[in-house]
């Protein structure tokens, strides 16, 4: 009788202790070769290819370019301390033609997704990272539509610094193709032409109209 | 007491003036910090190194105002002049030539000087975050009440048979020797149909989930909180993960996508973390993990080339023979990440949510309407609008499977 209870209590308390619910390990798999795919694929651990004799590094071929992808960026990063790309930088232009409303919105998610995280949803340098001074980022990011140096930036040297990063950015080209980071200049522009006209609320009409209005901002800053 | 007037009068005017002084300095002080904010913040912290130097401490680094204010309107001279400390620090910092402030009245440089040499006020000290309460676990109780009424009932059934027995000698039915429960024939009976009854549902269940892994949480190289970065600090999912918008899979950032942000984040001032066994996280010691993995030397500011891959430990894992695209379900679908991945922005670990299997992919897919047109409608269903209408105009006897797509390469090659 006394030990009966005394197993039973020893079993409830391993079952009890057994049924954390954390699970650090996966569970057993019925026919792991039919589960876990043995050919290549997406994060197989490529480290044993080298030892195989096969040369794979997982990047693209240099010189190639994606298909339907623009030609990349004429212009290298400069070397620390330099600026002379940066300064060349001015004088490209976006090779895109304006956006149509479609594209427009796209660019827009796309700006809200990677830029809009510091520079705020409104591009006014104070997204959720920042804070004003609040968030944990520690510097503060560029306002891009109330300082007069993002208004009148050129084209080109914002697609510089998106491609190669400034100050404290990093580069985007990894998150953002050459074609998104062209695009996401176009909604800049657009906002910031928005912006200048004192229509702040953006909405679809006045940001394909604010397109061609960035084209001519564009042209009158490389005249100077 | 001719003399003294004077006196009184000199007295009370200097009070006043540096009455209206101390006043002016407050006002000019928040002037300053406002300028700071404006032209200077972008590049410098008050206590941390970033683009340019911290302010903390200028006073001791720099004694000499004149050359200060001298330096924030126009660097460039102060380089050419020849001026050591400043020559230093140009070079410490690449040649990264500081833009010249020379719209900055003397008025300005007196308050933006006045703020950066005030010692900032010290950080607030977090409450100490007192330890997450622990959720209230009722099963042990339970089990400790089972076990009492249990044992209430086997004494009870004691009790019954003595009873019983007493009362038989009492009234003189002889005993019969008592059959031990273990060889009570309905005894075993019932324990095993009960056995067959639990033991084939752990079978059974087992055998269902095996492959499956719902509730998986592995313990990652880093301890990256979903919780603190999606969820508090509301980075995009897409930010890290863009390939589950443009592609089949969802992309696990590398560290360069890390190093956006965390170039400048490198310290965790947040509320605590705890590890799910209790222990605390150093949200700062997790953050240099980052830097030893990109080969990034915080004290130099450069990178050293010597990165190491983070092995981050992959939890949603479909079987092989399972073809499954991000984009066909976020981008063509609109389905939200939160649909199959749970919470993650209330996740400090992820945890599988999900159990992936056939089932639950089939019940989705049972229970998801197909936005046809509309605002978010599906271009592509537009086609067999067209091919039903000219089927009923007369126009086309029938659609091959050609023309619903048949002939793309990946529906075969993929």
């Amino acid at each position: 009788m006394k030990k009966l209870s005394i197993i039973a209590v020893w079993v409830m308390a391993a079952g009890l202790w057994s049924c954390s619910d954390v699970r650090r390990k996966q569970r057993a798999t019925y026919m792991p070769d039919m589960f876990y795919s043995r050919a290549l694929e997406t994060y197989t651990p490529i480290d044993t290819l080298h030892k195989q004799g096969i040369n794979y590094n997982r990047m693209p071929v240099p010189g190639t370019v994606k298909r339907g992808e623009l030609f990349p960026f004429e212009l290298g990063p400069d070397k620390p301390g330099e600026e002379t790309n940066y300064q060349a930088s001015k004088q490209i232009k976006n090779p895109l033609p304006p956006l149509n409303e479609a594209q427009m919105k796209e660019a827009e998610r796309l700006y809200l997704v990677n830029c809009g995280i510091c520079h705020g949803t409104a591009l006014d340098g104070n997204g959720p990272l920042y804070k004003g001074g609040d968030g944990p980022y520690p510097v503060a990011p560029a306002n891009l539509i109330g300082q007069e140096m993002y208004q009148n930036m050129p084209e080109g040297q914002m697609f510089y610094s998106v491609t190669y990063g400034k100050g404290q950015m990093g580069s985007y080209a990894s998150q953002l193709s050459t074609t998104q980071r062209w695009m996401v200049i176009h909604y800049i522009k657009a906002q910031q032409a928005a912006g200048a006209k004192g229509a702040a609320k953006t909405q679809a009409g006045s940001q394909t109209t604010g397109t061609g209005q960035s084209g001519t901002t564009i042209d009158t800053t490389n005249k100077q | 007491m001719i003399d003294q007037t004077p006196i009184a009068r000199k007295a009370f005017l200097s009070a006043l003036i540096i009455v209206v002084l101390s006043f002016g300095n407050k006002l000019v002080a928040q002037n300053g910090k406002a300028l700071f904010q404006e032209n200077c913040a972008r590049c410098h912290n008050l206590t941390k190194d970033m683009v340019g130097p911290k302010m903390e401490g200028i006073q001791d680094r720099v004694p000499d105002r004149e050359l200060l204010k001298a330096w924030i309107k126009n660097s460039t001279d102060v380089i050419a002049s020849g001026n050591e400390y400043f020559n230093d620090l140009f070079k410490r910092y690449n040649n990264t030539p500081m833009p010249p402030f020379t719209h900055f009245t003397d008025a300005d440089l007196e308050a933006l000087v006045d703020y950066i040499t005030t010692p900032p006020p010290a950080p607030k000290v977090e409450g100490g975050g007192s330890a997450p309460v622990e959720e209230q676990d009722n099963s042990i109780l339970y089990g400790i009440l089972t076990l009492i009424l249990a044992v209430v009932a086997l004494i009870m059934l004691q009790v019954n048979s003595s009873l019983k027995k007493l009362s038989d000698d009492k009234e003189g039915i002889p005993a019969q020797e008592p059959i031990p429960f273990w060889r009570n024939k309905s005894y075993i009976a019932l324990l095993t149909v009960i056995l067959f009854i639990v033991g084939g549902y752990y079978v059974v269940k087992g055998a269902i989930n095996m492959g499956r892994h719902h509730d998986y949480q592995p313990e990652q190289p880093i301890y990256y909180s979903h919780k603190v970065h999606a969820g508090t600090n509301q980075i995009n999912c897409l930010y890290c993960h863009n390939g589950a918008y443009e592609g089949k899979q969802a992309n696990i950032p590398s560290v360069n996508v890390c190093m956006n942000c965390h170039i400048s984040i490198t310290e965790y001032n947040g509320e605590k973390l705890y590890r799910e066994d209790g222990t605390e996280v150093d949200g700062t010691a997790e953050i240099q993990k980052i830097f030893a993995a990109a080969g990034y030397d915080p004290q130099t500011k450069q990178y050293t080339g010597k990165g190491k891959e983070i092995e981050w430990v992959r939890i949603h894992n479909l079987p092989d023979h399972v073809y499954f695209n991000h984009s066909q379900h976020t981008k063509v679908g609109g389905v939200q990440c939160q649909t199959c991945h749970g919470d993650i922005n209330n996740m400090h670990e992820v945890r599988q949510f999900s159990d992936l299997s056939m089932g639950w992919c089939v019940n989705c897919h049972r229970t998801t309407g197909v936005k046809f047109d509309g605002k978010d409608g599906n271009e592509f269903y537009s086609i067999y609008e067209k091919y039903h209408n000219e089927i009923k105009a007369g126009t086309r006897d029938s659609v091959t499977v050609s023309d619903i797509g048949g002939l793309d390469c990946q529906k075969c090659h993929y």
